[in-house]
């Protein structure tokens, strides 16, 4: 199954200000096992490039808040999901048709089992 | 003491025809301080607003080259700018058994935490850290204290920032709430008048908003200097590409809510003199508080008010527009700050030329380095860097940020066009 995960930054992956609970290592290994992988986010694309780039992430794509429609559109795939740590994550989420799991739900790394199959 | 009045209203000076400030050059800044800076407060102590509040002023006092016993002065901006902790979560063992030390920092608390034992004058000031400025101001240069500490502390919690749950609301917040209109969109709207009636775009924003950021990026004491370096490089292209929070105002272009807290040591001339720091003398202090004529703010009342401050701060100070080196008005939304900068007239600008300005060189390094500190925009929202980078640029310490031009004066407010406090300064009391 092709699946395609959005982060938020800030709270939700652990290089974010403040750092939150999802791993870069969690996002290695959902990339290993074939998810494209990126952020959402309001901080600025440019710096979301910076922060991928520094932990020596290659990743899929950035996009502010308002662009997983997008996303969508750009990277076909089977399963979208989107994970981060504010109402506003859950409203443009479910809005562009991602599932949303919040940041503590996805350091339980739901997307393993799509990967998995 | 176990409480602290405000202000005297009729202290303020907030009436154009006052004429030169009676009290010019008798008071001067000597020392600054301030905390260092982090999105939100984690609930840990050593962190809270009532710490970091002392940790800015001791480093205020460290500054001057004075200690704690000589401060008989507090005069602080009680409220912190976002939400309470609130009682549901839990108070901690005192001196945090309530919301002052942890939400906001109140003048008594200080100099009780602080042990300020010299005290005999405390006020409390509004709203803004600006506005405890000049009330500092004047309770110096009147001569009612003669050193004294104006603090303010910020305040984030963790969780949604100022969000308004109630259902119901009263007074004249009746008549504007139940349709959204509130400040945000007064000056999303202010700023789309602004671009119809002079011909200008909210893309022509951009150079203004990128060099903020640059400026920021030389500012030590700034939250993104010292927690978000990478959101410093912003792009004209993250810019445009901006969620629109109401538009044609998108995110970047308001101050980011963090926590910190920033102390200035005011005091008399001669005792500056006497100081570790060369004196910022006070020429002048001013109130704005505009009279909206409906619920909504023309574009002819922001440019009225704007025009009056300048009016204000020119005739209270002996000073023309001609005569201010460093400008730091307040950006926190940046959509007004080209009515602060027309209504001053700054390096010659007129109504509707202020976008034409942003395109030109506008970097400390340049001939017209405006909003030098870097602002709100570059630094997190405090309301006060701009007096802070006024100060560092008057004594010649702003490091990579100190303009090339002749630093000499400064003028430096916050908060709008309608609401807000004024402070000019020079390197010389007359």
């Amino acid at each position: 199954m092709k699946v395609l995960i959005s982060f938020d930054v800030d709270g939700c992956l652990e290089n974010g200000d403040p750092p939150g609970p999802i791993t870069l290592d969690m996002v290695r290994k959902a990339q290993a096992k074939g998810a494209i992988i990126g952020s959402c986010s309001d901080r600025a694309p440019s710096a979301q490039r910076t922060l991928w780039d520094r932990a020596g992430i290659v990743y899929d794509f950035v996009t502010p808040k308002y662009g997983l429609p997008e996303i969508m559109e750009k990277f076909p795939a089977d399963k979208y999901i989107h994970t981060g740590d504010r109402n506003l994550d859950e409203q443009f989420a479910k809005a562009a048709g991602f599932d949303f799991y919040w940041e503590n739900e996805g350091a339980e790394e739901p997307w393993l089992q799509y990967l998995d199959e | 003491m176990a409480s602290t009045e405000w202000f005297q209203a009729d202290r303020y000076r907030a009436k154009e025809g006052l004429g030169v400030w009676e009290h010019k050059g008798k008071a001067a800044i000597a020392g600054l301080g301030n905390s260092p800076t982090t999105r939100r407060w984690d609930g840990d102590l050593s962190t809270s607003l009532g710490a970091w509040t002392m940790l800015a002023a001791q480093r205020a006092l460290d500054d001057a080259g004075i200690t704690k016993d000589e401060i008989d002065g507090v005069i602080s901006c009680p409220q912190g700018m976002g939400d309470e902790w609130g009682a549901e979560r839990g108070y901690f063992p005192a001196p945090y058994d309530s919301e002052d030390g942890l939400s906001g920092v109140s003048a008594h608390w200080l100099v009780k935490n602080m042990g300020l034992e010299n005290v005999k004058t405390t006020y409390h000031a509004p709203g803004c850290m600006s506005t405890a400025l000049v009330a500092g101001a004047e309770v110096v240069g009147s001569g009612e204290a003669k050193t004294i500490l104006v603090v303010r502390g910020t305040g984030n919690m963790p969780g949604r920032y100022h969000q308004t749950p109630g259902d119901t609301v009263g007074g004249p917040q009746q008549w504007t709430n139940p349709w959204g209109w509130q400040l945000i969109p007064q000056i999303a709207f202010g700023f789309d008048q602004y671009c119809r009636k002079y011909g200008s775009n909210h893309d022509r924003m951009a150079p203004f908003i990128l060099n903020q950021r640059r400026n920021g990026s030389m500012f030590p004491e700034g939250f993104y200097y010292q927690n978000r370096p990478d959101d410093l490089n912003l792009t004209v292209d993250d810019y445009l590409a901006s969620r629109w929070i109401c538009k044609p105002m998108n995110m970047n272009d308001c101050d980011l809510p963090i926590q910190t807290a920033g102390a200035f040591l005011i005091t008399t001339g001669e005792r500056a003199r006497q100081m570790k720091k060369k004196p910022v003398y006070i020429l002048n202090h001013v109130q704005q508080r505009g009279v909206v004529r409906s619920s909504v703010e023309t574009l002819a009342e922001t440019e009225e008010f704007s025009t009056s401050i300048a009016n204000k701060c020119f005739e209270g100070s002996g000073l023309t527009a001609a005569e201010v080196d460093v400008f730091n008005p307040y950006d926190g939304f940046t959509l007004f700050t080209q009515s602060f900068l027309e209504g001053f007239g700054w390096h010659g600008v007129k109504h509707g030329e202020a976008h034409d300005f942003y395109g030109d060189d506008i970097r400390v390094e340049g001939s017209h380095p405006f909003s030098s500190s870097g602002g709100n925009n570059g630094n997190g929202r405090t309301r006060w860097w701009g007096f802070y980078d006024s100060v560092q640029q008057l004594r010649g310490e702003a490091g990579d940020r100190q303009v090339q031009v002749k630093a000499e004066t400064a003028i430096a407010g916050a908060f709008t066009p309608q609401v807000s406090d004024w402070l000019v300064l020079g390197t010389s009391p007359d």
